[in-house]
């Protein structure tokens, strides 16, 4: 039987535990224990970012990063921005701005852009770049989705 | 048609032409959105395959006794387990065993899969497998390919499809060529003899990968010997017809289901793993999920590279007298769609320019390396870089501004590029003015800066065969069914606005239900930017077919006998009185339920008679710096006009036309797969392969044409490709401005452009 | 996918070294696992245990020593190290380095004790703290024992450290006055192409000293002897001899490389010496700031 651990974490806000092998990534545990799909995995080799997940409020690859490294940690992923089904300034600004199209590295870039706009509410233009380069979109060309941070970032101010 | 402008009496403001925000945009920024990725169904068991590490060899034994021992593992199979399966797909030719047969045609073919549990258990059973094989000589260049005396690698003719989208038998002059195509008009031999200025030129474009970010995925279900695929693909009817030949079944006994798709750009065209899949489960007599890496994507599909050699003649007045080319594309191990690819490209190097004389031949050529296929641009992006290349030449050697000589050999609008086809269905000179302008051509850059303008035109379209059904249900509110996929183009929403202004119906009451081979009506397929311009024209026929069907519905139940009924926007008007398509179902009907149901049909009849549906344009400006001492180039600005006739809505077709020029210029600048001489794949994963970046991205503009001059619904064509196809070919023009080197190899690496510019200088590369 | 493995998380050195008697040497310590855990998703390496150093407080944090120089512990994170304002003041060059570091997942999740103990060829620290004379802090069962990083990266993804030590700290020197530190790349993938770090030391006006190190070009980082002594005796005031330039980028052009997806060996040289040039500016006009 191979080893298992149990884990304690906090999903979005609220308690999860799970047991899990030492081997599983936080992507794997997301996604095929606790059903959240959002988190994508794409190339499998953290340059993506299409599997971007909050862990205390750091944006890691949650494909290169072990599940059983977020015991007693808050993760924080795509499905919690809405609250209330309210979407998010953030995600409005997705809408607004079209900023995504087939939208499988979009719940990467939200993470990504979600870390960034915590740390600094006001990033400039170049901020925003710097915040996303390591996030890749094949569809957009990235403008849209430069522009809809920032507007989300003049929406909270 | 109804006129969208045209209020009536329900006075619903038409949703044409309008930014309507995305319908799938709630559902992708929540994660609730659903790819083939995400979903499992129940007693489901996961498969990964074995992948043969050779390039090119004779598979001599295959032990997989161990791996059948391992707890948990539900099947191992390789082609000797599938004596029930027609192995051999392929629309065009069917030459692509779905598992390897006997032999590996390139490194990283799938030879042996396992069916498990769970992922990790087959991965260990894969580990246990042993096979023998027996190494044979490999090609990985068209050069070598092309050898008198070079290994062949399909000793069998393979059977030609009637799907592979010509007419013509495909012609080999050489066992490795997988198909040749031809173009060719006029007087090759005068227009040369009498020329001013013969250009000459040899060309190279990468091969590509499209890098969909959801790598391939499908489900395989059967149940009472009938088949349910869901898949992250294309093409879902394309795709059942393949399953249904591979296992003998009526297509109607074939389900395939596409939920969202996480990329595409053609990479997702037609069959991939969808037959492996259902191998797997049809010998585990489970449901089986295939999810690849994007590793495994990498050698499931590619685009193809080129090797372009052109000579184009002129007139010193700058007209352009002939072009000749001979294009050589790499597709690798298996024909897939190149056959079409190279069609295409043979079509499209002539450019949208009126040339007295061409001659054409493109060689689509195997090699033992991962199969190419259809790719945005289609063959375009390939010969453009060429073709285009060469117009900046001779406008140099002319003394011509570059823009002037397009200008001079741009077909008119309702011109014909060769005999036969349909009138060019755009404003080219008015389209090149308009970047022009925008790229404030007549000024002079910043020193050091470069820039340039890009053409091309694509017969596109593919054929227009699809059908349509509108239902308008009692409550007045309307279901669309289209075979269409939603594969980020935003099909799902432009559909949409399509039915209902031609329903005069609020937008938010009319839903689209898309790509389920069972639940939705025939569509050839979801690519050759078709989708709003050939959809869009069924479902507007579906449409009319429905308020046609109501309006004799209202004369038989609504109006007094001998009374008038006339039609208006979003329902009747009967004896003077506005009844809403809801009010004429349940007259019908006789209580509060019902439905009518619009059939649309499309095929080459009518406006669509004339091939290609529309001419996709491709209208781009660049500006480029260029860093000489690493040799990096910058593209500073980007220019792209959509020539789309009308825009249903054009966000969608800006976020296109965007998306399009910055994978070009991926293209241009840094995408590339290489192969060594013995078959591997040089770092074939996104650490090596370099796409665009958000810190990558020049200032850009994105403009609209729209002049209502394409076939489709309120005279739309189709975009999406188009502003690829310039792009590679405009920044080595802007390059050469800028340092006056001239740049032939794409992707334009760093390196390339040192040597480039160590020549200029030093006379040394 | 990762293969299997046990896991254990100790809370001090003794349980650590504990835990790596328990899997019978058949372990590896990690931290970020950025690196370790793909190479393991590869299948280029497995391990039967899987260490975590996270929980043991001793590795963890940043300081200034006595003499003014760095002490960053092995579990310190590349973000951390961005942030810190110790390092600004002793290196900013290692600050501004670390926030370049492949992207920011990597930095929030990956160590700088991680980078140099996996080695890669390509690492953007290692390049830099050998130019800057690092030291680094091993921890065995028997004790501590101190090594200079040029003796620790030996190969690729080769070091001296014993597969049952742990690397506690990296010890950077402060700079000295009239010292000066920069590190400059280039990056067309993934990971740098060529880069170049430089450590001069100028008094009077006049270089007195130099280390220059090119890195990602071969299998460790290599300190250019050449190019350091090339620029010993140039004057720094008012821009660098052109001759001592030229002399360096030849000790560069004659550093032995491998054509790769980055390019060719002749184009990465040429790189080594365009970076040399900016390298050198940057870290003489730092030298000259601390005169």
């Amino acid at each position: 039987m191979p080893e298992t651990v149990e884990l304690g974490f906090a999903v979005n806000g609220r308690p999860a535990t799970v047991r899990v092998e030492p081997r599983e990534t936080i992507a794997d545990v997301l996604r095929e224990r606790l059903g959240l799909t959002g988190l994508k995995v794409s190339c499998d080799a953290q340059v993506c970012g299409a599997c971007t997940v909050l862990v205390d409020g750091l944006a890691v690859s949650g494909c290169t990063y072990l599940a059983i490294d977020a015991d007693g940690r808050t993760v924080a992923t795509v499905e919690g921005l809405a609250t209330d089904d309210r979407l998010s300034p953030l995600q409005q600004a997705f809408i607004d701005e079209a900023a995504f199209q087939c939208g499988f590295c979009t719940p990467g870039m939200l993470m990504a852009a979600t870390a960034l706009l915590a740390e600094n509410p006001t990033p400039t233009r170049d901020e925003v770049v710097a915040a996303i380069d390591g996030n890749l979109c094949r569809c957009t060309g990235y403008v849209p989705i430069v522009e809809a941070i920032l507007r989300a970032a003049k929406a909270a101010r | 048609m109804i006129d969208p402008r045209d209020p009536g009496r329900s006075a619903v403001p038409s949703p044409i032409g309008e930014r309507v925000p995305r319908r799938d945009g709630v559902a992708k920024v929540t994660g609730a959105a659903r790819f083939t990725s995400d979903l499992a169904v129940p007693g489901m068991a996961v498969a990964r395959v074995m992948r043969s590490p050779y390039a090119h060899a004779r598979i001599r034994s295959v032990d997989t006794s161990a791996a059948r021992e391992v707890p948990g593992v539900v099947a191992v199979v390789t082609a000797a387990d599938l004596a029930d399966v027609h192995l051999y797909y392929g629309h065009a030719l069917a030459d692509h065993p779905l598992i390897a047969d006997g032999v590996v045609r390139f490194a990283g073919e799938p030879v042996v899969g396992v069916v498990a549990e769970d992922a990790i258990t087959a991965a260990e059973a894969l580990e246990l497998v042993r096979v023998e094989y027996e190494p044979l000589p490999v090609v990985t260049t068209v050069e070598a390919a092309l050898a008198p005396d070079a290994p062949v690698l399909h000793e069998r003719a393979a059977e030609e499809r009637p799907h592979r989208g010509f007419e013509e038998r495909i012609e080999r002059d050489h066992p490795n060529v997988c198909s040749t195509a031809r173009q060719r008009w006029g007087d090759i031999a005068a227009a040369f003899d009498g020329a001013d200025l013969v250009v000459e030129g040899t060309y190279r474009y990468p091969i590509s990968y499209a890098f969909a970010m959801e790598p391939y995925t499908s489900i395989a279900s059967w149940a009472d010997g009938a088949l349910t695929v869901w898949s992250s693909c294309q093409h879902p009817f394309m795709v059942r017809d393949d399953l249904a030949r591979c296992f003998d079944l009526p297509q109607s006994r074939v389900r395939v289901i596409v939920p969202f798709v996480g990329g595409g750009y053609g990479s997702k065209s037609y069959t991939k793993i969808e037959p492996l899949t259902a191998a797997l489960a049809l010998r585990a007599r489970r449901p089986v999920k295939l999810a690849l890496s994007i590793d495994e994507s990498i050698l499931t599909t590619r685009g193809d590279g080129a090797v372009v050699r052109i000579a184009s003649a002129f007139d010193r007045d700058g007209g352009l007298r002939g072009r000749r080319a001979e294009i050589l594309l790499n597709t690798g191990a298996y024909a897939e769609n190149s056959p079409l690819v190279g069609r295409k490209a043979a079509n499209r190097i002539a450019g949208p320019y009126r040339i007295p004389a061409v001659d054409v031949t493109c060689r689509v050529v195997y090699t033992n390396t991962a199969p190419a296929s259809s790719f945005r641009g289609f063959g375009a992006p390939q010969g453009n870089l060429a073709g285009e290349s060469q117009i900046d030449e001779a406008a140099e050697r002319l003394g011509f501004d570059p823009l002037e000589l397009r200008r001079r050999n741009i077909v008119s609008p309702g011109e014909s590029l060769w005999p036969g086809v349909r009138g060019m269905d755009a404003d080219l000179d008015a389209d090149v003015c308009l970047v022009a302008e925008q790229l404030d051509w007549w000024s002079p850059p910043a020193p050091g800066r470069g820039r340039a303008i890009g053409i091309s035109a694509s017969d596109a379209g593919s054929e227009p065969v699809t059908t349509s059904v509108v239902r308008v249900g009692a409550d007045g509110s309307v279901t669309v069914t289209a075979g269409s996929t939603e594969i980020g183009q935003g099909s799902s929403t432009v559909l949409a606005q399509v039915a209902a202004g031609e329903l005069g119906v609020q937008l938010e009451r009319v839903e689209v239900l898309q790509s389920d081979t069972a639940a939705v009506s025939y569509d050839r397929s979801t690519g050759a930017s078709r989708t709003t311009t050939l959809m869009g024209l069924a479902i507007a026929a579906a449409a009319r077919d429905a308020r046609d069907q109501l309006v004799g519905w209202a004369r038989d139940t609504l109006a007094a006998a001998g009374g008038g009924v006339e039609e208006t926007h979003g329902g009747v008007l009967a004896d003077g009185t506005f009844h809403d398509w809801g009010a004429v179902v349940r007259a019908w009907f006789g209580g509060a339920y019902g439905e009518v149901i619009g059939r649309g049909y499309l095929r080459r009849e009518g406006a669509t008679a004339a091939m290609p549906p529309f001419w996709e344009i491709g209208c781009v400006g660049v500006e480029v710096s260029v860093d000489e001492e690493t040799g990096r180039i910058r593209v500073e600005r980007l220019v792209t006009v959509g020539d789309v006739g009308r825009a249903i809505n054009p966000q969608l077709v800006e976020s296109q036309d965007l998306g399009a020029a910055i994978m070009g210029m991926g293209m241009a600048l840094g995408e590339e797969l290489i192969w060594t001489e013995e078959g591997a794949l040089l770092g074939g994963s996104m650490v090596d392969y370099r796409v665009p970046r958000a810190s990558d991205i020049p200032a850009v503009t994105t403009l609209l044409a729209e002049r209502g001059d394409g076939v489709g619904v309120y005279g739309a064509k189709g975009g999406g490709e188009g502003a690829l196809n310039p792009v590679a070919a405009a920044v080595a023009n802007a390059v050469r401005r800028a340092t006056g080197v001239r740049l032939r190899e794409a992707p334009f690496t760093p390196e390339r452009v040192w040597r480039a510019l160590r020549e200029r200088d030093f006379g040394d590369g | 996918m990762i293969p299997r493995f046990a896991h254990a998380r100790p809370g001090s050195f003794d349980e650590a070294f504990a835990a790596f008697d328990a899997a019978g040497g058949d372990a590896a310590w990690y931290a970020g696992g950025t690196e370790l855990l793909q190479v393991m998703k590869m299948g280029l390496a497995r391990f039967g245990t899987l260490i975590d150093l996270k929980g043991i407080a001793g590795l963890a944090g940043i300081a200034g020593d006595d003499a003014g120089g760095l002490v960053i512990g092995g579990t310190a994170t590349h973000r951390e190290i961005e942030r810190s304002p110790v390092v600004h003041a002793v290196a900013p060059a290692l600050a501004a380095l670390a926030a370049q570091v492949a992207n920011p997942r990597v930095r929030n999740q990956g160590t700088l004790g991680g980078n140099l103990c996996f080695a890669e060829p390509h690492s953007d620290p290692a390049t830099f703290l050998l130019a800057a004379g690092a030291r680094l802090d091993l921890r065995g069962r028997s004790g501590r024992r101190e090594v200079a990083i040029d003796e620790f990266l030996v190969g690729p993804f080769a070091t001296t450290r014993a597969a049952d030590e742990i690397l506690a700290a990296v010890l950077v020197p402060a700079a000295a006055p009239g010292e000066g530190r920069a590190y400059e790349k280039i990056v067309f993938r993934e990971r740098p192409a060529v880069s170049v770090a430089v450590r001069v030391r100028v008094a009077d006006g006049a270089i007195v000293e130099a280390r220059v190190v090119v890195g990602s070009m071969t299998d460790v980082p290599a300190v250019v002897a050449g190019a350091g002594a090339a620029l010993a005796g140039s004057s720094a005031d008012g821009g660098i001899a052109e001759d001592s330039l030229t002399a360096a980028a030849e000790a560069l052009a004659r550093l032995p490389a491998e054509d790769d997806l980055d390019g060719s060996a002749d184009y990465k040289r040429h790189l080594a010496g365009v970076l040399f040039r900016r390298a050198v500016r940057a870290a003489v006009s730092e030298a000259l700031a601390r005169a």
